[in-house]
């Protein structure tokens, strides 16, 4: 490993779950378990049928152009990739090549990979349509073209990752772009994201910006979640390696191979000299469109804050640690969360540790998301604004939190129930204060010699309570009313 | 001379469209082949013809307005409807020969 | 007393009064469409069942017509005139059909066409050949045969065509009646069957300008399914017919239509360019002016390559979906790749499959280049001289072919070295998207043949009223095709 560097590239699939409808026709974009229920004609390429371009989908297209810093084209176009396919109903895909120009061209996205910055460059980045979906019994495989259609966004970096890490990081970060601009929900378990990997290694002190120096690349395909990304490229660099050392590798061809979950390995699907002619040409049935600077204008402004711009207010604003900042943007829905406590008057560093230690524990154990839960940001902010008016403690405040995710009830509701209001009425509080001085004068009198009774006194007086006199009034009155005597 | 356009090279073509040709229709894609070459030098000959933009659509200057993004009031077309011309299916979906890779 | 060899106004009077019913006429036209299937062979299914509607102030209600079977018809089969459709009965009907049914037209009978309107000489179809109603022993020309025969034979006023390279507008002159193919858009495609989609128009045969006119009318609109059509609310074709071209300005083309360029011209060809200088002198005298231009001959040499090369290059692609899978007749084979093979292979007739090789092959990355993007810059070059045609003139005049319907045992249809453009030029007004009518203008060898006027995009309204005027200058006006022969 010492003697090689590794370049990675990757081409990340995403589909956009951000329409209503798919990208060239006005059948619903979503997921059915009626098979065969959200298709207009063309979804299945009846004769005669034509795409119609969705707005929708291409300014998320654009959009996420933006955000990689990629230009954008003065007109769309799309082109026809030709290829059969049972999955492929029109026998080819409507998607858009590198000339005329995609929706984003030679961009850019920085992020963080263990607290390190790195910067990817983008080649660019396509709209297109995805596919049907296949189940495959023992005899024969059924066909739902559900999918068929769904807009589809592809990703294509250079090859300017060079770990395993890295590129699960690029992906990360990638996906929670998508998240925060609304473009897709990036659920690798929903299948909305594919990818293909690039990887090839080349001896280590030759210079990886001149592709002269590059090894023979070697495309891994359908890498279906993050995890078989790092699995594949770890395994296929140790492949690679493997072959240098024994002398090999220069007879290895360029090469597509795919990754197989059940033996934990690459398997040679074809050299590069059987690559399909895709055939691609211009669609002539979706007129060249102009994209007008004002629309471009309106699409940009729309960008809203994205996860990097959030962690650092996090930071700088609220003062929170950058371990609580990461762990708050990581997923937007959580972000959102806490976006919306703030907004609604809670204290940012208090709600990012509900959030922190107590919220997300709660969802890990319950295998729960974000939007599953019960707790609304302003129940979490009544809860907070509770213990801060005196109305309950800190420490009756988890024990609430903990009923209303059990119960489903308003914290208010529960802190009825559980009789728990706190005694923050100074009269209430100090006519048992002085009854408690009145029954242990030989405390008094220990507490001015220097020993520690002022404890006991405060316990007495939640013993008298039970734990719902507010603890720092208690402590005052005590304090006063010792010096009274 | 080296004849540009083959036998094997039709029927290789042909197969990838997944279309089977007879001897003598191969024999005729050749022939076909030979006059649209002689006719692309024709093309080729045209002075500056590299710089021309290739004209993709019928009309050229062509304006008009992307779908919004709205489910269609149709909604999805019934299932019996999709599948009345389809020789082969189980419950609602479409079956074919076990697609393996 | 017979009706349907009458024109659209005249039956509607006789409709409108009373006269006669549309049960009758449906029955008329039912009856002629047996006779001349018998005769010409001209139709993939008569519609024994179709129905009376109401007769309303629309000139088109209760009036029989027919369509090309590449339109797409609810519940009536639709084969394209291919065994790879040869038992479809769509559930959606085409949006220019559908338009016609709103206007209260009724279809008596599908017409056959050269296989999915890849041809020109009406015997391709999977039904056979079409023959011409004048001479049973010559050809109809293609692709839209069926059609022109039958309304060339008076089975009723008009039938829908569909025009790629000059599929109304040479079956229209071999058949002695009009054909008109208006503005790319003018028409949707949705529901046509497509065959080259940046070619393919949507259009009428029928017995007049007139006729052609207000079928158009009935026909065309914007279309939500097709992204290529546009609102022509503000046109109408038959209210602007007024017959006065007086100071309006045409031209021939001097490489095609000069009897200069042919010294060696058979009997018939001299005989075809003497009526096409006679039908000038018409215009002369209707106070048009007619000059000659010149087109440089490299130009229109190139003509026929450049329409085989996209056209093909279209097709292949367009036709990928017919595998068999989801529609049209299943081939068994024990995997999916023979499955879909076999079924083409079937399906397709020689013809077809010899194209679509062409297509495949010029579209192949290392071939794109040399031959379909430079066929691509040739069409602009084509459509940019005849715009600047336009600029001088209001519409281009030429012969439609080099004589008469040709013999049906010679109807090879294959590229031929010597194709003349006189053949050709017709495919201009598809590079173009270009309005373009062909109407009878005599006849040669007691067979009839015809010119063709070609405007500028959106110029409809000029194109038929010139047709118009030269029209009603010569005696060919509603002819019904003579049986003598």
């Amino acid at each position: 490993m010492d003697n090689y560097q590794v370049l990675i590239g990757l081409e990340m699939h995403c589909e956009i779950s951000e329409t209503k409808t798919k990208v060239f026709s006005s059948a619903k974009n979503g997921y059915s378990d009626t098979p065969n229920s959200y298709i207009r004609p063309l979804d299945m390429a009846f004769p005669g049928t034509l795409p119609v371009v969705n707005k929708e989908a291409v300014a998320l297209a654009l959009k996420a152009s933006m955000i990689l810093h990629c230009s954008q084209p003065e007109y769309l176009y799309f082109e026809r990739k030709n290829y059969y396919y049972p999955d492929l109903p029109k026998g080819y895909q409507i998607t858009q090549e590198t000339k005329p120009a995609p929706v984003g061209s030679f961009g850019y996205l920085d992020f963080d990979c263990k607290g390190e910055a790195k910067r990817v460059r983008i080649n660019n980045i396509h709209l297109e349509e995805d596919a049907a979906s296949s189940d495959h019994y023992p005899t024969f495989s059924t066909i739902d073209y559900n999918r068929a259609g769904v807009p589809l966004l592809e990703l294509v970096t250079e090859p300017d990752m060079h770990s395993a890490e890295e590129a699960v990081a690029f992906l990360e970060t990638m996906r929670s772009i998508y998240q925060y601009a609304g473009i897709s929900e990036a659920d690798s378990r929903k299948g909305q994201i594919r990818c293909d990997v690039n990887v090839s290694i080349m001896e280590k002190d030759k210079d990886p910006s001149d592709p002269k120096n590059w090894g023979t690349k070697v495309e891994m395909k359908n890498v279906n979640s993050f995890g078989g990304v790092r699995d594949a490229i770890n395994y296929e660099i140790d492949r690679q390696i493997a072959l240098k050392e024994d002398g090999t590798y220069d007879e290895m061809e360029q090469q597509t191979r795919r990754w197989d979950e059940d033996t934990f390995s690459t398997i040679y699907m074809r050299s590069k000299a059987d690559a399909i002619d895709y055939k691609y040409f211009v669609e002539p049935n979706i007129p060249k469109f102009k994209i007008s600077e004002s629309w471009l204008e309106s699409i940009r402004a729309s960008i809203p804050e994205l996860a990097s711009e959030r962690k650092e207010k996090y930071m700088k604003e609220y003062n929170l640690s950058e371990y609580d900042s990461t762990i708050l943007v990581k997923e937007k829905a959580i972000s959102d969360f806490y976006e919306e406590v703030i907004s609604l008057g809670g204290e940012p560093k208090g709600a990012a540790n509900w959030l922190t230690s107590v919220i997300l524990g709660y969802l890990n154990k319950e295998e729960l998301e974000m939007k599953d839960l019960y707790l609304t940001p302003k129940m979490l902010v009544d809860l907070m604004n509770m213990v801060r008016d005196g109305k309950i403690s800190s420490k009756q405040s988890k024990q609430v939190l903990s009923k209303v995710l059990e119960d489903k009830k308003e914290p208010s509701v529960i802190v009825e129930e559980l009789g728990m209001k706190q005694i923050g009425d100074d009269k209430t509080i100090r006519d048992i204060v002085v009854k408690v001085l009145d029954e242990h004068p030989d405390l008094i009198e220990d507490h001015r010699k220097g020993k520690n009774t002022f404890d006991f006194f405060v316990g007495q007086v939640m013993k008298a309570t039970r734990g719902q006199a507010n603890p720092s009034l208690t402590a005052d009155i005590i304090r006063e009313e010792i010096d009274k005597r | 001379m080296e004849r540009k356009f083959t036998k094997e090279m039709v029927d290789d073509y042909a197969d990838k469209l997944l279309i089977g040709l007879t001897e003598e229709e191969n024999k005729m894609v050749l022939e076909e082949f030979d006059i649209i070459d002689a006719q692309i030098d024709i093309i080729n000959s045209i002075p500056n013809i590299s710089e021309v933009t290739p004209m993709t659509h019928c009309l050229d200057d062509f304006v008009y307005e992307l779908r919004e993004d709205e489910d269609d009031e149709e909604g999805s077309v019934p299932i019996d409807d999709l599948l009345s011309n389809c020789d082969d299916y189980v419950g609602d979906e479409i079956r074919v020969p076990k697609v393996v890779g | 007393m017979k009706y349907m060899d009458k024109s659209i106004k005249e039956i509607h009077e006789v409709l409108k009064n009373g006269e006669v019913t549309v049960k009758e006429l449906i029955e008329e036209s039912l009856e002629k469409s047996k006779e001349v299937q018998e005769k010409c062979n001209a139709f993939v299914t008569i519609l024994d069942g179709a129905k009376e509607v109401p007769v309303t102030d629309e000139l088109l209600s209760g009036i029989p017509y027919g369509i090309k079977d590449n339109y797409s018809t609810k519940g009536i089969l639709s084969t394209g005139s291919s065994n790879t459709l040869k038992d479809y009965v769509p559930f959606f009907t085409a949006t220019a059909i559908e338009n016609l049914e709103s206007h209260g037209a009724v279809a008596t009978n599908k017409t056959v066409l050269d296989e999915f309107g890849m041809g020109g000489t009406g015997t391709t179809g999977h039904t056979g050949i079409v023959k011409n109603p004048w001479d049973t022993t010559r050809m109809c020309a293609g692709s839209s045969a069926g059609s022109a025969a039958a309304v060339a034979a008076g089975v009723y006023p008009y039938a829908t065509g569909s025009d790629t390279g000059d599929s109304i507008r040479k079956p229209a002159a071999y058949c002695g009646i009009v054909g008109y193919k208006p503005t790319y858009g003018m028409i949707s495609r949705y529901g046509l069957f497509p065959f080259a989609s940046s070619l393919d128009h949507c259009g009428v045969l029928a017995r007049s300008v007139e006729d052609a006119s207000i079928v158009v009318d009935a026909m065309k609109g914007i279309d939500k399914n097709d992204m290529t059509s546009w609102d022509s609310k503000d046109i109408h074709l038959y209210d602007s017919l007024t017959g006065d071209v007086k100071g309006k300005k045409v031209c021939t083309i001097k490489e095609i239509s000069n009897p200069s360029m042919y010294p060696n011209a058979s009997s018939e060809l001299k005989e075809h360019l003497e009526n096409f200088q006679k039908a000038l002198e018409h215009f002369k005298e209707l106070g048009v002016e007619v000059e000659e231009v010149s087109v440089d001959s490299k130009l229109l040499n190139a003509l026929a390559s450049v329409y085989v090369v996209i056209s093909c290059a279209e097709a292949t692609s367009n036709m990928s979906n017919l595998t068999g899978i989801v529609f049209g007749p299943r081939a068994n084979a024990d995997n999916y790749i023979d499955m879909m093979k076999k079924y083409r292979t079937e399906g397709f007739s020689p013809l077809i499959k010899r194209r679509f090789v062409i297509g495949s092959y010029v579209l192949q990355a290392e071939n794109k280049e040399r031959y379909f993007h430079n066929a691509q810059r040739v069409r602009r070059l084509l459509v940019d001289r005849w715009k600047e045609i336009f600029k001088s003139f209001d519409a281009v005049i030429l012969p439609v072919g080099s004589g008469p319907a040709k013999h049906l045992d010679n109807s090879e249809d294959i590229l031929d070295e010597n194709t003349g453009v006189l053949e050709e030029h017709l495919q201009i007004g598809n590079f173009g998207g270009f309005p373009s009518i062909t109407i009878p203008d005599g006849f040669v060898s007691g067979l009839p043949v015809g010119l063709n006027i070609t405007g500028n995009c959106y110029d409809d309204v000029n194109v038929l009223n010139l047709a118009y005027a030269l029209e009603s200058t010569m005696p060919y006006k509603n002819q019904v095709a003579k049986e003598e022969k």
